[in-house]
């Protein structure tokens, strides 16, 4: 922050000398000051950080001048300071926006230090959260999100469309697929909810006993250990988004409530008689099929039309072709600047095998993989060999692990296909390069489901 | 009277250290305070309460910046009933009272 620009506003000759003078013992304070209400008004232009204003002044009275101020500047501070002592009087100043009101008595000089400092740490603190706003915005911007194939450039025209407009959104993909980044990407994008809050509520995390209360809030005494109030997330995400996680894994029960906020647009709190209107964005995201779950029974029909909106099917790595090298480059940038380590080249073969891979936990799995190269490889290069897979649940060793017989390892894989390719026998004979009878004979049998 | 009817150090501390500041408060307190007493008291004569209110009002941040603690009281019941026009006996004797003591008190930082 440059020089403080501080108005003083009053009158009386001696007690502006005073003030002045103490208030210039900071030399970042610039004092200005003016016997007139309307030579102070007449000077507004010149932006002052903080005014200090009299309530009695010849020509206006502190209020006139106070409304005249807040009508062009209402974001300037203006603190007021009189002789007297009347209550009800500082009730309708501050009432009227003034930001402080100092009685002139033996403690005034320093209570006006103090309000200045006050309002220089907000300015400083304002500074700072608009700072950190933008760094927000720009580090979740949907620019950020990496790649280049052409499933991805969907994405990012769906995220676009997403960010314009106030619908409902799922996301759907494999867990590390970045269902989290397209959702704080449709958040800081939307212009109008940049200001507001992202409340992120990950279902899986929490146990399904505490999930209504850490939804919805709750009155102090509305069961037992309730010992205070406590305010819902919705509530807490009003005017901007709340982004439920896994919504997937949501207990039927509490489905039939959530059902109930989204259609009223209000949340009653555990305990409470009292619905409060809400007015928050919603987004879901889950790894599961979720009109599978519909058709076993484990999530409402109503819900899930409620809750679809926009869908935003977000591909596996596996298959997103070269962006997983694109994607690996980045991490590696990110982590020798973080690190602040010299640069890290990918090898042709290092490319290669990235590219052969399957890359079961994504994005996510790709990170690790790409940090652990960074620090493993010589010479500033990350070869083949140094990068090393990690998978729990990928490969043949883990799937022969279960020690099946060839039948049920034939069924295991068929109805893998089969899940993966929307039931489509036709499809998923072509591609075992099965006759599609085979699988038809399977059904009818049921070992395969359909 | 007692010796010293008026105490510099608030504005000494106000003033951080500097007693060209000091002075050059007294000065100005010595050149204005005399004027506004006088309008005080012809505003009591002519009967214009407001306006001895008013003065009064202008006239007590001075008189607590100088620590003149002997009118404290007396110079707020002159705003007071001034503001609200009561033109009482003890409207007359603090009014008077307050005369006295600034008088006393411009001859002392005279001196000073």
């Amino acid at each position: 922050m440059d020089g403080f620009k501080i108005f003083l506003v009053d009158d009386n000759d001696l007690y502006s000398k005073a003030t002045k003078h103490h208030l210039s013992l900071n030399p970042d304070n610039e004092v200005i000051t003016f016997g007139t209400g309307k030579d102070c008004i007449a000077n507004l232009y010149t932006k002052p950080d903080l005014i200090f204003l009299d309530y009695s002044l010849p020509d206006l009275s502190g209020i006139e001048v106070l409304r005249k101020i807040k009508q062009s500047f209402s974001e300037i501070p203006v603190v007021i300071v009189s002789g007297q002592e009347d209550v009800s009087t500082a009730v309708e100043l501050l009432k009227e926006g003034a930001y402080d009101y100092i009685v002139k008595d033996e403690n005034a000089s320093e209570r006006m230090w103090k309000a200045a400092n006050n309002v220089k740490e907000n300015a400083l603190l304002r500074d700072e959260i608009d700072r950190l706003r933008e760094e927000v915005d720009h580090k979740y911007d949907f620019s950020n999100i990496k790649g280049n194939s052409p499933v991805l450039k969907r994405i990012y025209k769906l995220i676009e469309k997403a960010a314009m407009t106030n619908i409902t959104v799922s996301i759907t993909g494999e867990t590390g697929t970045g269902k989290e980044l397209v959702a704080k990407a449709i958040h800081y994008s939307s212009t109008n909810k940049q200001k507001h809050p992202l409340v992120a509520v990950n279902i899986a995390a929490i146990p399904n006993e505490l999930l209504e209360s850490e939804l919805f809030g709750h009155e102090k005494g509305a069961f037992t250990g309730a010992v205070n109030k406590r305010i819902g997330k919705f509530e807490k995400a009003n005017g901007g988004t709340i982004f439920l996680d896994e919504i997937g894994e949501m207990d039927l029960s509490l489905q039939a409530k959530l059902l109930r906020v989204l259609q009223e647009k209000e949340v009653t709190r555990i305990g409470s008689n009292t619905p409060v209107k809400i007015n928050a964005r919603v987004l879901v995201a889950t790894h599961k099929n979720l009109a599978e779950e519909v058709k076993n029974g484990r999530f409402r029909e109503d819900l899930y039309y409620r809750l679809l909106g926009l869908p935003i099917e977000l591909p596996p790595l596996r298959e997103r072709g070269n962006d997983v090298i694109i994607l690996g480059k980045h991490f590696v940038d990110e982590f020798v600047k973080d690190n602040k380590m010299p640069k890290i080249q990918l090898t042709p073969e290092a490319q290669k095998k990235m590219l052969q891979y399957d890359w079961p936990g994504n994005v996510r799995e790709l990170k690790a993989v790409m940090e652990l190269s960074a620090v493993m490889c010589e010479d500033q290069k990350i070869d083949a060999e140094d990068i090393n897979f990690t998978s729990t649940s990928n490969g043949l060793g883990d799937f022969i692990s279960k020690e099946q017989t060839l039948k049920d390892y034939n069924l295991m894989i068929i109805q893998h296909f089969l899940d993966k390719y929307d039931r489509n026998v036709v499809d998923v004979a072509r591609r075992l390069d099965i006759g599609k009878s085979t699988i038809y004979r399977m059904v009818k049998n049921k070992e395969l489901e359909i | 009277m007692p010796d010293k009817l008026y105490n510099l150090s608030q504005l000494q501390e106000l003033a951080g250290g500097s007693d060209d500041f000091v002075n050059s408060m007294v000065e100005t307190f010595l050149e204005y305070t005399p004027g506004q007493l006088d309008d005080m008291i012809k505003s009591y004569e002519c009967g214009d309460l407001d306006q001895l209110g008013a003065i009064a009002h202008k006239i007590k941040p001075n008189i607590d910046l100088f620590a003149i603690t002997n009118i404290y009281h007396q110079i707020r019941l002159v705003e007071e009933h001034g503001k609200n026009n009561i033109n009482s006996p003890e409207l007359e004797s603090s009014l008077q009272e307050v005369s006295k003591v600034l008088q006393e008190v411009f001859k002392q930082l005279e001196q000073r």
